[in-house]
Order: structure tokens, then sequence, then C-alpha cells
């Protein structure tokens, strides 16, 4: 609590009446910076976006009001559906790959006796510090189907050579692998940090009971873990509908727009100067991703 | 606690060495080829002869590629956006910890409220603003959205939480007065916090690329991410008829260029960084 309200006599008395005003002041002092650049970049464009959604505006002229036409043409639009089509096959292509691998490592990682753990915890996390336009192009090159250093690899044992990022059927994988390599470590530490409250003496007592060491795996820590895996799977939906970097740098959207994700169709309407469709677009994906996270936390509450 | 359980199966080893191994060799990939002769990337992607190594790559990249004025321009961003979020950031989040005052559950809500958005959503508005105040390719549309980051006041606000009242209060009673207060007092006990709280602003600011494309692509403008992901129509805009080895080899030099300050800065920074990104998971 704060003490506002206590008495005067105790505090320091060579200010008088000055202090007391000074600490009912200071905090307006302290956060108005903040307020400001908040209003002004978050709150204010926020508004701007809700307003624009419901107008047809070309970046110039004056915009007219069309209601709900902005969203009643994206829900009727095939290339909106196929974007989130796209951003939901990458979806299952990543997240739950990433939970099982998150799990094992998180659940060896944890183990006192295991060595090299430090190397481990650093090496996982290097993906994740490094910054994505440069590892992009780099995917761009390991990938490249005449000369890069995975169709060289693969050719060793008489593979063919696969057009990773130039066919509708690999381009995808190949983008959920960038992203898997990416971000895996990140889940890992958020799933460490989650083991690390789990009760060692629970693991003694099943051991005592003769469990062998998968069949805790699945009963002990799986559902003690639920919490954080709700919460990682959470983050990484809201992450993969929002991919653009990715795309924009690997793959343009391409081929023949199969990994335009959800949110580089956004980045679509922006280039076409579309942009009452594109603050309609956004809103939509919102309500998307907030449902879907809505959605995650319920199911994962609803077995407690 | 970490268990203390039964030592790790060999084949544990095998499945963290072999996950090792493909979380390094994209990044050692690159690093090493950028010495190799261009054609030699192309021509043998998997071999590497120590005595061919080269800068030739590099000098070529340097010649080629605004890199340094990109490095420039990310250089000008950390120090004002950083030196923003550190300071009004914690300054801030102290008023909403330790103060009453009118407003307050309004604001707190409108920030956890940003929080929960996808970034995307103020993109468009954000960008018409900054053409209508003329801010288009400057550096004020890098620095000022964003600068005192919400996830910052949210996580900061828990940090000066924990700080007890009674130390705030003795001050006082020594004639501390509010500012002295959160520079004196309350700076001092949150550092490791404020640490966490800048490897995670420099990781961001300096990765940052959606905002900077859009807002300032310019090439007098581009940060560093961005001139890189023109990489590829710089190179062949400068030389024209450069061959696919040539642009590869700059490419990847580049790209180390770009990795290693970020990766030198994590080694050695690593518990501040595990920390840092472990509380900005609650960011979304």
């Amino acid at each position: 609590m704060t003490a506002t309200t206590a008495p005067a006599t105790r505090r320091a008395p060579r200010a008088g009446r000055g202090p007391r005003m000074r600490r009912r002041l200071a905090p307006y002092v302290f956060v108005l910076p903040f307020v400001a650049v908040f209003a002004a970049f978050s709150v204010y464009p926020l508004f701007f976006t809700a307003r624009l959604s419901f107008t047809d505006w070309r970046g110039t002229g004056a915009a007219t009001w069309v209601g709900w036409d902005n969203y009643a043409y994206l829900l009727t639009n095939p290339a909106f559906w196929a974007s989130l089509g796209n951003s939901a096959v990458l979806w299952l292509l990543i997240v739950p790959v990433q939970i099982v691998l998150g799990v094992l490592v998180a659940v060896l990682l944890n183990n006192a006796k295991l060595r090299l753990r430090g190397l481990y915890r650093v090496a996982f996390i290097v993906p994740f510090v490094t910054p994505l336009v440069a590892v992009a192009q780099i995917w761009v090159v390991l990938f490249d189907q005449r000369y890069g250093a995975v169709n060289a690899f693969l050719g060793l044992f008489g593979l063919p050579d696969t057009g990773w990022l130039t066919t509708s059927t690999w381009a995808k994988p190949t983008l959920a692998l960038l992203f898997l390599w990416k971000t895996t470590g990140f889940i890992v530490i958020i799933l460490l940090s989650g083991l690390q409250s789990i009760n060692a003496s629970i693991y003694e007592a099943a051991e005592l009971d003769g469990a062998s060491r998968a069949r805790q795996l699945w009963s002990i820590t799986v559902p003690l873990l639920r919490r954080t895996i709700g919460f990682a799977v959470v983050l990484q939906t809201l992450a993969v509908f929002q991919m653009f970097a990715e795309p924009f740098v690997v793959t343009q959207g391409g081929p023949y727009n199969s990994t335009t994700t959800a949110g580089y169709h956004l980045y679509n309407h922006i280039t076409r100067a579309d942009l009452g469709t594109g603050a309609a677009n956004s809103f939509l994906l919102v309500v998307l991703v907030m449902a879907l996270s809505l959605l995650f936390v319920r199911l994962l509450r609803a077995k407690d | 606690m970490a268990t203390e359980r039964t030592r790790p199966h060999v084949g544990s080893h095998l499945f963290l060495m072999l996950l090792l191994a493909a979380f390094l060799f994209p990044v050692a990939w690159a690093l090493l080829s950028a010495f190799k002769p261009a054609d030699d990337i192309v021509r043998s992607p998997l071999t590497f002869d120590i005595t061919q190594f080269t800068f030739d790559n590099y000098t070529a990249m340097f010649q080629d590629v605004p890199i340094g004025q990109g490095f420039a321009n990310t250089a000008i961003v950390l120090l004002f956006k950083g030196a923003a979020t550190m300071f009004l950031a914690p300054l801030a989040a102290f008023a909403f910890a330790k103060y009453q005052w009118i407003g307050k559950n309004l604001v707190f809500g409108a920030v956890l409220i940003t929080l929960m958005l996808p970034t995307i959503v103020l993109i468009i508005p954000l960008l018409l603003e900054m053409k209508e105040l003329g801010w288009v390719n400057t550096y004020q549309a890098l620095i000022l959205p964003g600068a005192v980051d919400a996830f910052a006041i949210f996580w900061m606000r828990q940090v000066i939480s924990a700080v007890p009242d009674e130390l705030l209060d003795a001050a006082r009673v020594d004639g501390c007065g509010e500012f002295a207060l959160f520079w004196r007092v309350v700076v001092p006990v949150i550092r490791p916090g404020l640490a966490g709280l800048g490897v995670l602003t420099v990781m961001n600011i300096y990765n940052d690329f959606v905002w900077p494309v859009v807002a300032a692509s310019s090439e007098r403008m581009a940060t560093l991410q961005v001139v890189l992901s023109t990489l590829a129509q710089n190179i062949t805009g400068n030389r024209i008829g450069a061959d696919y080895a040539t642009v590869t080899g700059e490419l990847l030099a580049a790209s180390s260029v770009a990795l290693v300050p970020l990766l030198v800065l994590f080694i050695l920074l690593q518990r501040h960084f595990i920390n840092g990104i472990l509380a900005g998971s609650v960011k979304g």
C-alpha cells in the first residue's frame, strides 16, 4: 500500500508541505513520456485502423465510407482464405513437432548429471538470437536447387535434386524448417523453466513404484507441464499466423502463392495501396488469433 | 531444481548431439563458406579447404553493399531507441508499481491490450501517420514508435513491485526526493532485471525488420536488416551480369558480418540473455 495518507509529521520536517505535494505529482511526471509515445503511436493508430477498415481508401484523396463491405469482400475472397489455409498448414508442420521436440530436449537438459549441459543450452539458443533476415538469406543459399548444400548432401546418398523453394509442394516445409530451427531453442527455455517448478520427489516416488522413464515422462512430466505447454502453443500460434519476414525474404510468398501467409497477405494490401481492405484484414486476423488462443487455453484447462 | 536421477542414456547423447549439429550447421556453414573462393561455394558446398581461404567475398561485398551505412543506421536507432526504453520504461513502471494516481488502471489496461495485439495491426495506420508527419525515411520514424515498449513497462512493473516499500519510505525519511528515489534506490536494486531488459532490447532493435522495411527503406535510411534483405538486388545491380557464385559469396559475407556482433554479445552475456528471453516470452 502506498502511504499517501500518512501523517506529515512523520516525514522530514524541513521541507514542510513540499515533499507531500511532490509525491502526489511525481507519478504523473514519470509516466508522461511513456503515455505520450503510447497515445501517439499505439492508441491513436489502433482507433485509426478501426475506422479505416470501414472505408475504401487508396492512400490519397478522400476515403469513402463503405460500411462492412471490406469485411464482406475478404470473407468471400478465395485469396484471403488461401492465406489462412497456408498459415494453418504451416502451423501443423511447426507447432506439434516443436512441442514434442521441445519437451524431449527440455527433459534431457533438466538432468543435472547430463554432461555438456551448458553447451547444449547455449547452442540451442543461438538460432533464436541470430537476425532473421541474415538467416533467411543463408536458407536461400543452402536450399538452392542446383548449388545448395542440402541437395549436395542428399546427393551423397543418391537422392535427386529437389526444388525446395521453387515447388509449391516443398516451399512450405522448407519455410517451416526455418521457423523450427529459429524458435525451438526458445520453446526449450520456456519448457525448462516449467520443468524446474516440478518437485523432484514425485519422480523418486514413481521410481520406487517401478515406473519406467517413458512412463514417468508421459504420466508425470507432461500433465504437470500442461500449463507451460499451453503457454508455448499460444505464443507460437500468434507467431505462426503473423509470420511475415520469413516468406518476404525467402520466397516472396511464392511459388504460386503457396507461402503467402496470413501476415504476408496483409502486406500485399499495403503494396497495392488498398488500405481499407488491409485494415479490415488485420482486424480479422486479430479476431482469429485471439479466438485460437482462447481455444487452446480452454482445451488445456478443461482437463484439470 | 534440476532432477538428479540416473545418468542419461547413450541414446540421449546421440539425440542431443544430432540436434546440436543441426542447430549450429547453418550458421557455421555460412561463417566458414564466406571465406571460400566464390566458385567453390557453389561447386562443392560441403568441402572446406583452409589453405584456399580468402577475404575476396568480404572485399567485394564491402564495395557493392552499403553495409556500413546499414550498421551506422542500426547503431543510431539502437542508441536512441535503446536509451529511451532503458530509461523511460522503468521510470513509468515505477509510477505504476509504487504510486496511486488518477487513470492508472485505465492506462495499464490499455498496455495489457496492446501486448495481446499482433504488431502487424498497427503497421498500416502507423505508416499513414508517418506520411502525415512527413517522417517516412527519417530516424524519427525508426526511433519513436515503440520507443517506450509496452512490454518493458509490464515487465519492469513486476520487477519494481518486488522492491520493499519500507526501503522507499526509509529513503524518504532521509529527505530523498521522488526522482532521487527512483535513480538512487530503485535502479540499483533492480539491476539484474535491467540487464535482462537491456539485452532483450538490443536484440529486438538489432533484429527488427518489419517496421524498418515499411517505414524507412530508402538506401540512406536502411538499417542493417533492411540492407540485408535487398542484398541480392544490390549486388546484381552493381555488377551487371554477376553470376550466382559471386552473389552468393557476397551474400554469405554480409550475413556473417551481421551475425557476428549479436553472437559475440550472446556468448558474453548468455545468462542475461536467457533471463531476458524468458521474461520476454510473455510478450507474444
